[in-house]
């Protein structure tokens, strides 16, 4: 909800994240480094070097990747969606570093500009098995860096929501193109089947997840337009919806979440404006509808958020009929303010 | 309250107590399984060379300089064999030709870091290090007749990186760092394994004994099975094989 913008808002919570995933990436590299070492003595710095950053990036996107479907899966893995951007930046420093420390290593110090021998040194593009694996590696770095750079509230306001989630879903070819990276690259040399095998189980595991969250989600887009009646549509009984919770429904194409707090009903989009969170998700904080992943907040009855802040989400008219909730599938304008339906029989 | 039922808000200063108790374990099962990633990863790369680049390690050496086919140290030494030859090279990806490339012929006292592997030895010249100490010129000998000609599979490297400076120095992840050092003048080898696993190299030059580079860059041989028919020569202690770069094929 931040109308004046800072580079990092750190809180408690985001200080615990960092702390934790600094940990996390220290003790990899020293892991990777310190047994490495110990079982090939005889092995370069720069080589060990190289292969502990590109691990720790490439296993950490994996983490970034997962992290969606498991919290759409199981909500309890919300906390770590929270500041997942921290954990991409994170990860595209690792790939940063990676990426440079190769350039230099196997493009710098020769007879034509390190750029230009990343371009012209592999001329193999004619070959599968020896196609220049370099510079797939280079645009995944090149995408990451897009994401990184982004990864900020301020531009997705000024990109907007649709443009910012567009290139963020870049990551997905980063990912394929780092595989790639993988597989025509190191895999050449290093043969081991188990390093193979930990590529294919981290591809299965990403897939897997997302094919899961997929389809789960797919129970959520049936249309209730049959039960329609005077323009509304039976959601389903009042008792039904638990206290300061809501419903997602689908609706003339669009996912509403009807909230109950009190004996009202009030309908949103279920789409948060910041990053189109599952609001129907959340509950009702301090009056507000709160987003199960970044906390930002709307009234109920209009859809704004509190002032000073500015985002606002449409809105839906409701019913409460013999216990039932009624929802008209017309959007409001956002922000547009829509009396709650109230349960007779819930009056305080 | 359950974690399943508790609702976590990231800017509140206080996570849920049985949600957090279950980020916790669940954060703890990701960093053991990273940490596992890491161990496994580490642990089943190939096996290193024990080829040594005393990289910092400044010597200093003496000997007359030789620059076809390519620049090297000769060094006399008492018993068989007339001398060891140094292969020489510069800092970076570059060939040892600009520094030394006036003196063949000339004794010289110079500097650098030693390169070795197996019974290969060459020597990174530390930059402006390199000084004659005498006018006199000895003609550069003539390599040996042809021992043999044959006809070898293997791998085209840049003898510097594949020596000792990096490991690995050769196969297709090192491919385009091979490329640039040949471009740059390194002298290339081909590694020759048989069915035992033993290396054997063979420094490659033109068919007249010239030094190929450009020719090897341009037809992109570097870091793939290749097929080379030549004449193979000695050169005191080193083998070099003669063969026309137009006629070496790329073995697919």
């Amino acid at each position: 909800m931040g109308h004046a913008y800072q580079a990092v808002g750190w809180n408690r919570q985001k200080k615990i994240y960092d702390r934790t995933l600094l940990l996390g990436v220290v003790l990899y590299l020293a892991v990777f480094l310190g047994v490495g070492f110990a079982l090939h003595p005889e092995a370069t710095a720069e080589t060990m070097i190289l292969r502990a950053l590109g691990t720790a990036a490439f296993m950490l996107l994996h983490v970034v990747l997962a992290i969606g479907p498991l919290s759409r899966l199981d909500s309890r893995f919300l906390p770590l969606l929270y500041n997942r951007r921290h954990m991409g930046v994170t990860m595209f420093l690792l790939a940063f570093g990676h990426g440079a420390f190769s350039l230099l290593q196997f493009h710098g110090f020769g007879d034509v500009g390190p750029l230009v021998s990343l371009l012209v040194s592999n001329p193999r593009f004619d070959s599968l098995a020896q196609f220049p694996f370099q510079l797939l590696g280079a645009l995944a770095l090149f995408l990451l860096f897009l994401m990184a750079a982004t990864s900020h509230d301020f531009w997705l306001t000024n990109l907007t929501a649709p443009v910012w989630k567009a290139l963020h879903m870049l990551v997905y070819l980063a990912y394929g193109l780092i595989v790639m990276h993988v597989v025509l690259g190191v895999l050449q040399a290093e043969t081991s089947p188990l390093l193979a095998g930990l590529l294919v189980l981290g591809m299965i595991v990403v897939l897997g997840l997302h094919l899961a969250a997929g389809w789960r989600e797919r129970a959520l887009d049936e249309p209730l337009d049959q039960l329609a009646r005077e323009g509304f549509v039976d959601v389903g009984a009042f008792e039904e919806i638990p206290e300061a919770c809501a419903r997602v429904v689908t609706l003339g194409g669009d996912r509403v979440a009807v909230f109950r707090y009190g004996d009202r009903v009030s309908a949103l989009s279920n789409a948060c404006q910041h990053q189109n969170g599952p609001l129907g998700e959340g509950r009702i904080i301090d009056g507000f509808v709160t987003c199960p992943w970044h906390g930002y907040q709307y009234k109920p009855d209009c859809g704004a958020s509190p002032e000073p802040f500015t985002e606002r989400v449409p809105t839906f008219e409701t019913r409460i009929v013999d216990g039932r909730v009624w929802v008209s599938p017309v959007a409001q304008a956002p922000g547009t303010y829509v009396e709650p339906a109230r349960h007779p029989g819930r009056a305080r | 309250m359950s974690a399943a039922r508790e609702f976590y808000v990231g800017y509140l200063p206080q996570a849920p107590p049985a949600l957090a108790r279950t980020v916790r374990a669940r954060v703890l099962l990701f960093l053991g399984l990273g940490l596992a990633g890491a161990l496994l990863i580490t642990a089943f790369q190939q096996p290193f060379s024990k080829a040594v680049f005393e990289f910092g390690k400044v010597r200093s050496f003496e000997g007359r300089i030789e620059v076809r086919p390519y620049p090297m140290l000769v060094v006399e030494r008492p018993g068989a064999g007339d001398a060891s030859r140094y292969l020489l090279v510069a800092f970076g990806k570059h060939g040892a030709e600009a520094e030394v490339g006036a003196l063949a012929g000339r004794r010289v006292r110079l500097e650098g870091s030693l390169v070795y592997r197996d019974d290969q030895t060459m020597i990174e010249l530390a930059e402006g290090s390199v000084e004659a100490l005498d006018d006199s010129v000895r003609p550069e000998p003539s390599p040996s007749q042809a021992v043999d000609s044959r006809t070898f599979v293997g791998e085209i490297v840049d003898s510097k990186c594949f020596l000792g400076v990096m490991k690995p120095g050769n196969l297709k992840p090192h491919r385009a760092c091979a490329t640039r050092c040949i471009s740059g003048g390194i002298p290339p080898i081909l590694l020759v394994t048989d069915a035992e696993g033993l290396a054997s190299y063979l420094l490659l030059t033109d068919a007249q004994g010239g030094p190929v580079g450009a020719e090897v860059v341009a037809r992109g041989l570097v870091a793939e099975p290749v097929r080379i028919t030549g004449a193979v020569h000695r050169l005191g202690d080193l083998r070099v094989l003669r063969a026309d770069p137009s006629a070496w094929e790329r073995i697919e």
